[in-house]
């Protein structure tokens, strides 16, 4: 024992003076915490901005805005300079192609935050340990996601009144896929150059 | 217990207490940082670029039928070929960072292709669709300059979009 501390001068525990300790080890502790979290937080935000816009949102968004962007200008070249029929088959299936990509979502086609998703497991095992579970969620992002799970909502409604089964599922990476070669075979069929389009 | 040595040594580890917090605080913020800022910055990225791509998909598309069709000097071909030229200058990374530099206004490069894809659309005879129209990218009130990262955090509304004094990496095309 070491009797130079001013706490192990009391003979007697107490256990009074034992909670005061706690107490007082704990509150600065966790004000410390606070303070980092914050801190810590602050000086990584920008580069995690920056990290996503240029290595996911922005490829990912251009590809999809690519995709509509060829075809709206199909639809509007087959029916107003070609002057096709609402029942011409090749403006049929460009308006599918533009309909089916309009309904793509970032979030039905974003890749996984991997890193993220093993910190929410690292917090949901430590569950009551820290108080900052939402942390993540930008309020923004969650009051977008929210309006979606609603749209999907009615999608559902909806689609239960039209057909039996109704089950409407999101589109994945693979539709967009399968939309990007039907729409590069109906280019093709209609002779616009594929070099041009598909670089 | 109230001599002077005793409080410096009592104040010295309530310091110790706090550092220790902080440090762990510090350590778990960062992951949060990361975590927040990569679900923002890819939001924007994809908000900003999926119209930027919807115009070169879109010019691309009329410079092939202008092919097709053999008509290699109208107007439309005019507009299409600057609409290209204006996107492959807009920067594919965070353009707040790099707009620091001064070597790129986005905004008014934004508003330039903006106009230019309206034009064509004209020269084409169409109506331009609507997200040219929209606003929910940075003009000359807002944006850009504006909302530290601080005040990103605290209000919750403006996307960090802009950093201080961080060098830029321009990628272009």
């Amino acid at each position: 024992m070491d009797f130079d501390s001013p706490w192990d001068e009391n003979p007697h525990p107490d256990s009074t003076r034992d909670a005061e300790w706690t107490k007082m080890s704990s509150e600065f502790t966790n004000a410390g915490y606070r303070e980092g979290i914050t801190a810590g937080k602050e000086s990584t935000l920008q580069e995690g901005f920056d990290s996503g816009f240029a290595q996911v949102g922005a490829p990912i968004g251009r590809e999809i805005g690519l995709l509509r962007g060829v075809a709206s200008g199909l639809v509007s070249y087959l029916s107003t300079s070609k002057g096709l029929s609402d029942q011409d088959i090749q403006l049929v299936e460009a308006r599918e192609i533009a309909a089916g990509l309009s309904g793509i979502r970032f979030s039905d086609i974003a890749p996984r935050d991997l890193e993220a998703e093993q910190h929410a497991r690292e917090h949901l095992e430590m569950e009551g340990k820290d108080a900052d579970d939402d942390m993540d969620i930008n309020e923004e992002l969650a009051e977008k996601r929210k309006m979606e799970g609603l749209e999907d909502m009615l999608s559902r409604l909806a689609a239960e009144t039209h057909s039996p089964d109704g089950g409407q599922k999101r589109p994945t990476t693979e539709d967009v896929q399968r939309l990007k070669v039907r729409l590069q075979t109906l280019t093709s069929a209609i002779g616009l150059p594929e070099a041009i389009l598909w670089g | 217990m109230t001599d002077n040595f005793d409080l410096e040594s009592l104040v010295h580890l309530e310091q110790i207490f706090y550092d220790s917090g902080y440090q762990e605080g510090h350590a778990h913020g960062r992951i949060h940082g990361l975590i927040e800022g990569r679900a923002l910055g890819r939001e924007k990225g994809f908000e900003m670029w999926e119209e930027l791509g919807f115009y070169e998909g879109f010019a691309l598309l009329w410079k092939s039928v202008s092919i097709l069709q053999g008509r290699e000097d109208d107007r439309a071909l005019n507009h299409i070929k600057h609409l290209l030229t204006l996107i492959s200058e807009f920067p594919r990374a965070n353009p707040s960072v790099i707009d620091k530099e001064g070597s790129v206004d986005v905004p008014k490069l934004f508003r330039q292709i903006r106009s230019r894809y309206k034009a064509l659309c004209a020269a084409v005879g169409i109506r331009p669709s609507l997200r040219a129209a929209e606003k929910s990218l940075p003009d000359d009130d807002q944006g850009m300059d504006g909302g530290s990262m601080s005040d990103q955090q605290t209000n919750g509304k403006e996307p960090i979009w802009t950093v201080d004094n961080r060098p830029g990496d321009p990628i272009g095309s």
